[in-house]
């Protein structure tokens, strides 16, 4: 069992808390949070910018990079370099000259599958970058494919957040001016190129000389993004006609795109999406967990603003999508916020008292998504919330999980919103239960992707009836699951070959067709368990 | 007598209790409430006292409306089979969702509605094209179309209601069949009605209902 251990990080702006593993480098644990270190060798000790100066507290002994790198007088006054320093207990560091803040953060990679496939002949081109375009997110690997090492991640904004929270919206923003078109593109190339030599700058040391050898870049994600990033305007996504079949997203300016990233041998390619609002980046969850290896009938879900689910039922893939949402992204409730500091990303009943869990141990400022999940289902156990989605006692400032913090309060629209979000996702996930004549019971195992199933308490999920009851251990997280597909994409020696096959047994179902979703829908707005019996 | 049963009957229904619901109706037919009368005088009237609240209170529950807009419909539904005559039909509607839009919901409820107020609604279902709203209407002989819209580019897209407008106009057929529209888009813009060359909105079912009827009779007096 890997030991937690507290560290409060000084700057001279600010101070914050941490938990950090004990085999978590000081360097990466603050590549996770944000609050980097400077950096440009990847963490192997040889650059020397990554100092720190260590305040209190027991951490492992100077390594012979720590030794070289670091002058006498400064070891003995505690400095070290956050790659090489890990913690013995609780502690306290203080960081003189933090990296310039960036909208870049690592991934921790600890339960992250890795890959070992014959290696294929890879001469000159052998770096490879995989991407996963969300409509919140960007997220990126890169890796050297002849020794299959991935040599870091990131993850970041996808800017074009700015012009319109969901798919929708920023379709509507360049439908009204063409010139908006490119610059949709255009800020979202820019972004990935950017994360790209993040990476480069700090996990490598060289940026130029490195992107020339890349050979590969594979883009998956939701339909809408990947029209824009190719260049296309969307408008087919408009057009019920296109909306059970596959989309091309095939840029016309491949040449252009490539000088502007430096990267003349890259093969980019984006991965078509497979209907109108059903992209690629569900393609490579499944990939991910080899749905199509099993044989007993498995449920997925990516949740996210629009969320995307699919049904094996040991021959073929249903697969279909409605929209999440803003209460599965924090974000449209009241007192919503994304996984940053404070927010509330759990909640615990103890001794009939609510226990609020925030991210950085901050004061509550308001809920993510998974502590929204758990507020709704102990308020139902305790009763204070009807089946109905209404408060027992309602109060016009609303429900406060803590009597003295106004932003813990959940107001009945925010309820509203979860029960809308839930109901339509539920309801999709029985339709497609009922096409392929499964009940929950038959279910092997329910795969829960994208970011919002990362910190879900299933079985607060399962009170509310936001995702079947079953039996918890048959229930799987996987956040970064379209990042990994996609890298198993770049990968895998016969890569394209299984992706094309895996595509031949999609069928869509298109929601809409099926009067009865309707029903499912109204009868799942209900705050109750979701079994599928018959 | 009826706001007795009205105050439980909404009770029952708010707290989607449809199995109370009934209980109450069965309480009041047994008491020598006509169904009509159940459907008149306590199902309409529970109705409309919801969607007051809903525009009273901002955060009112758009969840519950879906839940008692489901469980009104059916019982409705049951009480209609037990008219003692078979209600007089005051005219029809051709319903259905614009093209390209998928959103059925908000026109179901509107349906429920309608038919509790006797109106017979032909529902052609979801991405229909304006000539078949029209081609429809005329065989039917319906005297309003309604289109609900849920996206800002079903409700005012050139293949939706202004279509449908400019088709009414071009085929002589404006004052036989006026033009309803309904959804998300109106409620955030009241006069959008008038650039899609709608005669009018609602922001509701029940109001839906009460418009379409009006305009209905409108065109019989």
């Amino acid at each position: 069992m890997i030991k937690n251990h507290s560290l409060i990080l000084h700057t001279e702006k600010q101070s914050i808390h941490l938990q950090i593993p004990e085999d978590l480098s000081v360097r990466l644990a603050l590549d996770i949070e944000g609050l980097r270190v400077r950096a440009a060798c990847g963490g192997i000790g040889t650059c020397g910018a990554c100092t720190i100066k260590t305040v209190k507290g027991n951490f492992t002994s100077l390594t012979l990079a720590e030794w070289q790198k670091i002058p006498p007088e400064e070891r003995e006054h505690g400095t070290r370099l956050a790659c090489q320093l890990y913690l013995k207990s609780d502690a306290e560091v203080f960081l003189d000259n933090p990296a310039p803040s960036s909208n870049w953060k690592s991934f921790n990679l600890q339960h992250w599958p890795n890959y070992h496939y014959p290696n294929f002949d890879v001469k000159n081109s052998f770096y490879a970058v995989a991407v996963d375009l969300g409509t919140t997110h960007i997220r990126l690997s890169f890796w050297d494919r002849n020794t299959q090492q991935r040599i870091a991640c990131r993850h970041g904004n996808n800017p074009q957040v700015a012009l319109g929270e969901d798919v929708l919206t920023r379709l509507d923003v360049h439908r009204q001016r063409e010139a908006n078109l490119q610059s949709l593109t255009q800020i979202v190339r820019d972004a990935i190129i950017e994360g790209i030599r993040d990476i480069l700058a700090r996990d490598i040391g060289e940026i130029k000389s490195i992107l020339a050898k890349v050979g590969v870049v594979n883009i998956v994600g939701n339909t809408a993004m990947l029209a824009l990033l190719s260049g296309q305007d969307g408008s087919e996504l408009y057009d019920p006609e296109s909306w059970e079949h596959p989309i091309a997203c095939l840029a016309d300016d491949v040449f252009s795109w490539k000088q502007s990233w430096q990267m003349p041998n890259a093969n980019i390619t984006i991965q078509a999406p497979l209907a109108g609002f059903i992209g690629s980046d569900i393609l490579a969850d499944l990939i991910a967990i080899n749905i199509t290896q099993h044989s007993k009938p498995i449920l997925l879900a990516d949740f996210g603003t629009n969320t995307e689910i699919a049904l094996w039922d040991g021959k073929q893939l249903w697969l279909t999508s409605v929209p999440g949402g803003p209460a599965f992204e924090g974000v449209g409730l009241q007192n919503g916020l994304s996984a940053e500091a404070g927010a509330i990303r759990a909640v615990n009943l103890i001794n009939d008292s609510f226990v609020l869990e925030t991210v950085d141990d901050q004061t509550a400022k308001g809920f993510c998504a998974s502590g929204f999940v758990d507020a709704i289902a102990l308020l139902r156990i305790q009763g204070e919330l009807k089946l109905s989605g209404r408060f027992l006692n309602p109060l016009p400032e609303g429900f406060l999980l803590d009597k003295s913090n106004a932003y813990t309060a959940i107001k009945p629209g925010d309820i509203d919103a979860f029960q809308r979000a839930k109901a339509s996702t539920a309801a999709a996930m029985q339709q497609l239960l009922v096409l392929a004549n499964i009940s929950t019971h038959n279910l092997s195992e329910l795969w829960i992707c994208g970011a919002f199933g990362q910190h879900l308490n299933v079985h607060n999920a399962q009170t509310s009836g936001l995702i079947p009851t079953m039996d918890c251990s048959r229930i799987k997280l996987f956040g970064n699951a379209a990042l990994s597909g996609c890298e198993k994409m770049i990968l895998a020696p016969n890569a394209k070959k299984n992706t094309d096959e895996l595509r031949q047994r999609i069928h869509v179902v298109n929601l809409s067709h099926y009067p009865e979703y309707d029903d499912y829908f109204i009868n799942h707005l209900r705050l109750q368990p979701f079994i599928r019996d018959e | 007598m009826f706001e007795t049963y009205i105050k439980d009957y909404n009770e029952a229904v708010f707290e989607i209790d449809k199995e109370l619901a009934l209980e109450v109706i069965e309480a009041a037919l047994e008491e020598g409430v006509t169904p009509e009368q159940v459907v008149f005088n306590i199902i309409i009237p529970s109705i409309e006292e919801m969607m007051a609240e809903i525009v009273i209170n901002a955060d009112t529950n758009l969840a519950q409306h879906f839940m008692t807009a489901q469980i009104a419909a059916e019982i409705t539904e049951k009480m209609l089979a037990k008219f003692e005559t078979t209600p007089e039909s005051i005219g029809r509607v051709i319903i259905g969702t614009s093209y390209g839009d998928l959103h059925s919901l908000g026109k179901r409820i509107v349906m429920g509605c309608l038919k509790s107020m006797m109106v017979d609604v032909v529902d052609l279902g979801v991405n229909i094209k304006a000539e078949d709203f029209i081609d429809a209407a005329v065989a039917q002989d319906a005297q309003v179309i309604a289109i609900s819209s849920m996206m800002v580019h079903t409700a005012t897209g050139e293949e939706g209601s202004l279509k449908v407008r400019s088709l009414l106009k071009e085929r002589g057929l404006e004052d036989k069949i006026k033009l309803v529209v309904g959804g998300a888009p109106y409620r955030f813009d009241h006069e959008l009605y008038n650039k899609v060359g709608a005669d009018s909105w609602a922001a509701d079912g029940v109001t839906a209902a009460k418009i379409i009827r009006e305009l209905i009779l409108e065109g019989k007096s």
